[in-house]
């Protein structure tokens, strides 16, 4: 056990500081394509866009010297990094506002969206993937297949505009566009009950765009499984199908499915940014849009680093998960 | 080298009848054929131009909606084009010569020893059966040429008569005191105009289509000159071109009209070459490189291998779709940029799965051997290695697209695509927000994004019936 224990700490601690390069690579690059790139290969300076051009150059320096601009590029960057890191980020060049701040006041709507399309997406993916697996081959898995791959070609935005064309518009069921109607309804269970309303439209896109996919994943992991010779085995020793799927895939087939699993869950965070600005949800996807085209570059890495450490974070927490319940990782 | 051609084709022929047996493959295949056909022949399948504005009233039906009850009256596109033989003189002033003259009708006045004012009043009548249209307008080519002493004009007037005698002039050139030529860029005249609603005495807001051409019957289109010329010698002529009306109907093309009145079917006809082109170059450019990245990371391995797989983490962990729209927001506006920034952003998978492959053959015998008689690297990878890889390329070739055909539809459904080309998602993004949903346009709404899907799944069923021809390794046991 103690050289088992070893074994663990040694992987988890290569795996920290591959994790974190990566993270730091990651930001090197954003910080390369939306501020070098723009300003000092094409010219276009983001202070352009927000700044008020009645002002007087000496008001201008000083506001660009306000949100850090006049330094050099290095130091702009070590202080970015080291910001990020410290958990502040900035101040959004439009609203003024620290980024944080706006971001605490979208994130309860993100995380409720995507928290609950994606228990809801895993869920029924896992149920709806396993159920084909176990009839593969009957018209039901076929029509499963069919359906994921279908789905799979629809863009997201457009599963969006049919749903708001037809329940939104023709049948009125469903509000068009935003988070709570105006003003917001006093009494609370009214108030639950107009958010959900409004939550409806956006909630089963994300559910159709996503439970396909992940059911036929699913699928496919059990079906890629049930081929290896270990599944042979076990059925000729006599056990039941149902045994062999509990004792013997199931293990298996975890460290995939946890892996996955680490990587939906920084999306509960950064949003869905096509479904968020389809319906107007006032939420850090549709946010992170705004920000991107109005040049708000504080705001775009900060949503785009919290994504990354999240990524990161989350996959590292998968990885040692994997590495407790599946020896053969950390001794590798 | 004709045995080799005879192998392949042979080796073609062999993957056409296995092809055969794949139903969906051919379907994919089958519909794929005709969306090329349709981006080839996109000039010769639509009628007008992806961009010409104004064909009709904007937001208009699509034509056959005229077989529905309710929508029989809308108004049609009627456009007049009036020449000399085409009007009807209802008043020619003595002295004033009126003739045709090299296509266009000549009005000639000579002075004589008193001013006078001479006119001519022309006319056109038609019938008009629809229900009221929104909008009319009009367009007068004229030239006024003045050999004269100070003082002669010409005034030239428009003027529609409704069926119960009622005139609006909806155009007036004011005197005219020098010469003038507008044959080239005429004079014009337009229902939405706010000044011409007010001169009528309408409001602003009222169309003016609706207000005068509100009953079926003969209207008149009456065109008005007069010509006073001073005394003394000279001549004043008057030429006047094809006088051009036209109202515009709420009844066009297959799929009617947008907000600018452009035609949308040529719109979805011509996004077929967008999206495909889109699909296909950034599927071959993001597979050769991830094809370069994953073959040398994988055969050199060491150190070459961890630095191009760290680079590739990177870019596996870095949001795609948030940096590609913030990136896309100031270099988008050109499509060819904007077909790279999509296969920079994808290939890392296929990169992260050709090393895989391309590290379990660097380890087989016929590679260690090809080492072992002195190949070079260059001929081990191109003559043993990139063979092997063909069927795994030709599948991801295939499979690439899809992803790219969705992402350049949702970069453009953003707005964030090259506005000059028309695509799919561009007109998805129209009708979002130029009001195609409070009008219940599903005409507008549901054919460009059925075509991205039905696009989109013909690779994705080509690709899986490829995967199943060329990759028997993946033939799951059961």
């Amino acid at each position: 056990m103690s050289v088992g224990g070893g074994g663990l700490l040694k992987y988890m601690g290569k795996r920290a500081v591959d994790r974190i390069a990566v993270v730091l690579s990651s930001l090197t690059l954003q910080f390369l394509l939306l501020r070098v790139l723009p300003y000092y290969v094409l010219g276009i300076d983001p202070s352009f866009f927000f700044l008020n051009p009645n002002l007087t150059e000496a008001q201008r320096e000083l506001i660009r010297k306000q949100f850090g601009l006049d330094e050099s590029l290095a130091s702009q960057f070590v202080k970015y990094v080291l910001s990020l890191f410290t958990g502040n980020m900035g101040f959004s060049f439009y609203t003024r506002r620290p980024v944080f701040s706006e971001l605490m006041e979208r994130l309860p709507n993100t995380v409720l969206l995507l928290g609950t399309a994606t228990v809801l997406t895993i869920i029924i993916g896992l149920i709806v993937g396993i159920i084909a697996v176990s009839k593969r081959g009957t018209r039901f898995d076929a029509s499963i297949i069919g359906s994921s791959i279908f789905v799979s070609a629809f863009p997201h935005f457009y599963v969006g505009l049919l749903l708001l064309l037809i329940f939104g518009f023709y049948l009125r069921w469903f509000p068009i566009a935003g988070t709570i109607s105006r003003p917001p309804p006093r009494d609370p269970v009214i108030y639950v009950a107009d958010l959900l309303r409004h939550m409806a439209l956006p909630l089963i896109t994300l559910l159709i765009t996503g439970i396909g996919g992940f059911a036929l994943f699913i699928r496919n992991l059990f079906l890629t499984q049930l081929g290896e010779d270990y599944v042979l085995t076990a059925r000729a020793k006599g056990l039941n199908e149902r045994e062999v799927m509990v004792r013997h895939v199931l293990r298996n087939v975890l460290a995939p499915v946890i892996n996955i699993l680490a990587l939906e869950f920084p999306g509960i965070i950064s949003g869905a940014v096509i479904v968020e600005t389809v319906f107007s949800w006032y939420g850090v996807g549709r946010w992170l849009f705004q920000a991107a085209t109005q040049f708000d570059y504080p705001v775009v890495q900060a949503v785009l680093f919290i994504q990354v450490a999240l990524t990161v974070v989350s996959l590292y927490i998968a990885d040692l998960i994997i590495a407790l319940i599946d020896p053969r990782v950390r001794l590798r | 080298m004709a045995s080799i051609t005879a192998t392949r084709i042979e080796a073609v022929k062999s993957f056409l009848s296995e092809l055969k047996l794949h139903k969906t493959g051919l379907l994919g295949l089958g519909v794929l054929i005709l969306y090329v056909f349709v981006a080839i022949f996109a000039p010769w399948i639509s009628p007008v131009g992806p961009n010409e504005t104004g064909l009709a009233d904007s937001y208009a039906y699509p034509s056959w909606f005229s077989i529905f009850p309710g929508y029989e009256n809308l108004p049609r596109n009627i456009i007049l084009k009036l020449s000399y033989e085409d009007w009807h003189v209802l008043h020619q002033s003595n002295g004033l010569e009126y003739v045709e003259e090299n296509d266009l009708s000549k009005i000639n006045v000579k002075s004589g020893n008193v001013s006078t004012v001479k006119d001519l009043l022309l006319e056109y009548t038609f019938n008009y059966t629809f229900n009221p249209p929104k909008r009319f307008s009009g367009k007068i080519p004229f030239k006024v040429e003045i050999n004269h002493a100070l003082g002669s004009y010409v005034r030239i007037r428009c003027s529609i008569v409704t069926p119960k005698g009622r005139v609006y002039e909806v155009y007036d050139s004011l005197p005219i005191a020098n010469n003038l030529t507008r044959l080239e860029t005429p004079a014009t005249y337009d229902a939405r105009d706010i000044s011409l609603k007010l001169k009528l005495g309408f409001s602003p807001h009222d169309y003016l289509g609706e207000k005068i051409f509100n009953l079926k019957g003969v209207y008149k289109l009456r065109l008005y000159i007069s010509i006073f010329s001073v005394k003394g010698d000279g001549a004043v002529n008057v030429w006047l071109g094809v006088n051009e009306f036209r109202i515009y109907g709420m009844l066009y093309g297959i799929l009617g009209t947008d907000n600018l009145g452009c035609d949308l079917f040529s719109n979805l006809i011509y996004g077929t070459r967008v999206s495909l082109m889109v699909g296909i170059l950034a599927s071959v450019i993001s597979v050769s490189i991830g094809l370069v990245v994953g073959v040398i990371s994988g055969y050199k391995g060491r150190i070459v291998d961890q630095i191009l797989m760290f680079f590739t983490d990177t870019l596996l962990f870095t949001p795609i779709l948030p940096l590609l729209i913030a990136i896309s927001v100031f270099v988008g506006k050109n499509l060819y940029l904007e077909i790279a920034l999509i296969a920079l952003f994808s290939w890392m998978v296929f990169a992260r799965n050709t090393r895989a492959y391309v590290m379990s053959i660097r380890d087989s015998m016929f590679v260690e051997s090809a080492r072992a008689i002195g190949a070079p690297d260059i001929y081990i990878i191109f003559r043993h290695i990139l063979p092997q890889l063909t069927p795994i390329i030709y599948i991801n070739l295939v499979m690439r697209v899809p992803g790219a055909i969705l992402l350049e539809a949702t970069l453009s459904f953003l707005n964030l695509g090259d506005p000059s080309v028309p695509s799919w998602g561009r007109m998805l993004y129209n009708a979002r927000y130029a009001g195609a949903f409070f009008r219940f346009m599903w005409w507008w709404i549901i054919p460009p994004g059925l075509a991205i899907t039905f696009l989109a799944l013909a690779f994705v069923l080509l690709g899986n019936a490829l995967d199943a021809i060329l990759n028997p390794r993946l033939q799951v046991r059961r």
